[in-house]
């Protein structure tokens, strides 16, 4: 059970790397969330077999990871904490779709492609969701939300949930850090006391959050978060989220993996 | 100055579940005043501080702030010249880093981002956690969590000081550097403790609460020597009043 605790006192990880100071890191909170979301929209737009070219759609992310000097192994546990959902959602595809596919001369039935299609593109996705949060931080994410001029309600309920959960998970940890205290010689937690965890859990992450919602308002918190001034938006910025909606772009309109192997054999002839 | 009275008339609150938390409190906080309010655990006394800050509103009776009562239209102006510490830090921190923290409130205010800066690194030094501005709160230890949220007060620049138990799960010296912060705190305090000597040190007046009512006010030094009364409000005279184990001086 040690194991679980510790992943969740690691919840605020996405917090901590973006505080970083990298190239990624210092870009304009605006531009980042314009960037994610094209990217986003070129992955979803891409067609059910269309498999070859979201390929090259992996060098968004790849450049992100290397830039802004994250670490993969602990995203990717938590895009994995999602993958049972993706997987649900794909894993029907192959049965029901029977029909047969060529690739490259090797016959598949075509439900395994969209099944890998689809995990592919949620991958993607939701790897940019995380990438984002890493490299901008909730409070900065929320400030260029409103600069998008999405309502405040909305901002204000995507921040005080994301608040919600790491509350939620610390009460978490510390009520299994108790019961396993006194449970010592037992392996995860006896179904005879879920019901009062849980009751408890809800109870008391309640409890907290109201507190924490007091708090906000004694320090005069009357429904806008302010999260401090922005800076303009630099030139480099610009460059950089107009260098990616090209390259977005060539990738949704030519598939590069393809050129570029053609390229090759070609020059090999 | 009149404004900074903090005025309690005959107060009544019982939670929704129907206990009976506060039964009929009257006092009044007067301008520098510094005022321990001690009790038993189960007292009442968060209650009552949650009363005075407006969080709960009384089931009979007012609190005023100078000269108005606290009520829903009144709270915005109420909470900019009253500033609370809770009980628990890890319930007032909860931005990503101090400096988010301590900075929530003055920006709250629309205070401009330079004057924001100024009384947030203000606070931090005053408190003597500057170094600790770009840390995440929840990674702090006791003490410094305690800071921080002092400084999340103090960057309000509050009129009035109120306190949840302030020195409660600190170790001695950080306990003693949160006693020698409030000092330096010049304006009207309140603080409720069970930490006798600090009250013994801090505060000129005490108000013993028993069972959601009053059951003393007035000289600190006259009534937690008081060992008849400190019993039977399920608490006993500060250690620094109690007769001496190994030396055997007798003070009282
Ligand atoms: N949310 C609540 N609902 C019902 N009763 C409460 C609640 N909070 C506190 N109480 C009760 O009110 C009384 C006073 O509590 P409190 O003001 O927290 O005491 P103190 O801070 O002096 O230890 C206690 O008897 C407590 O059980
Ligand atoms: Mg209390």
């Amino acid at each position: 059970m040690a194991n679980i605790m510790n992943s969740l006192y690691n919840m605020r990880l996405l917090d901590d790397l973006s505080r970083q100071e990298t190239v990624i890191h210092k870009l304009h909170p605006l531009i980042k969330l314009l960037t994610t979301v094209s990217y986003l929209t070129v992955v979803v737009s891409f067609g059910r077999y269309e498999i070859g070219g979201l390929l090259s759609l992996f060098l968004y992310p790849v450049m992100v990871f290397t830039l802004g000097e994250l670490p993969v192994k602990p995203i990717f546990l938590r895009i994995l904490l999602v993958s049972p959902f993706i997987i649900g959602i794909g894993i029907l595809n192959p049965f029901f779709d029977h029909q047969i596919y060529l690739l490259g001369g090797i016959e598949i039935s075509r439900g395994w492609v969209t099944f890998l299609a689809i995990l592919i593109k949620s991958g993607l996705t939701v790897t940019a969701a995380l990438l984002l949060i890493a490299t901008t931080g909730m409070d900065r994410l929320a400030g260029a939300l409103r600069m998008m001029k999405i309502p405040r309600i909305f901002v204000l309920q995507l921040l005080l949930t994301y608040r919600y959960i790491s509350v939620l998970m610390e009460e978490v940890a510390r009520t299994l850090r108790a019961y396993s205290l006194r449970a010592p010689r037992q392996k995860g937690v006896h179904r005879s006391a879920w019901g009062s965890l849980a009751g408890q859990l809800i109870l008391r992450t309640f409890d907290r959050a109201q507190r924490i919602y007091e708090a906000m308002c004694l320090r005069g918190f009357t429904g806008e978060y302010h999260t401090g001034g922005f800076k303009e938006i630099r030139v480099w910025d610009l460059s950089y989220f107009i260098g990616w909606v090209f390259f977005f772009a060539v990738a949704r309109m030519y598939n590069i993996p393809m050129l570029i192997g053609s390229l090759i054999t070609g020059v090999i002839r | 100055m009149s404004h900074h009275k903090l005025e309690v008339k005959d107060l009544h609150y019982s939670y929704p579940d129907g206990h009976k938390a506060v039964k009929g409190m009257s006092f009044c906080i007067h301008h520098g005043e510094s005022v321990g309010i001690i009790g038993a655990n189960g007292a009442g006394k968060s209650t009552l501080l949650m009363l005075l800050m407006g969080v709960l509103f009384p089931s009979q009776g007012e609190v005023c702030v100078g000269d108005v009562h606290v009520t829903k239209k009144t709270l915005p102006m109420i909470r900019q010249s009253l500033g609370m510490v809770f009980q628990d830090p890890d319930d007032q921190l909860f931005m990503n880093t101090v400096y988010d923290d301590v900075a929530f409130g003055p920006r709250n205010y629309k205070l401009d981002e330079k004057e924001v800066e100024k009384r947030v690194l203000n606070a931090l030094e005053l408190v003597g956690i500057l170094h600790l501005k770009d840390r995440a709160p929840f990674k702090l230890s006791g003490g410094e969590k305690r800071a921080a949220a002092i400084a999340s007060v103090l960057s309000m620049q509050p009129d009035i000081l109120i306190m949840d138990e302030p020195t409660a799960a600190l170790d001695p010296k950080s306990r003693r550097k949160v006693m020698e912060l409030l000092t330096s705190f010049k304006h009207t305090k309140v603080i409720t403790s069970h930490d006798l000597d600090m009250i013994f040190e801090m505060c000129d007046r005490t108000i013993v609460i028993k069972n959601g009512e009053i059951a003393a006010d007035g000289v600190t030094s006259e009534i937690l020597v008081n060992a008849e009364l400190m019993d039977a409000c399920g608490l006993e005279i500060p250690l620094a009043l109690q007769n001496c184990p190994v030396c055997g001086i007798t003070k009282v």
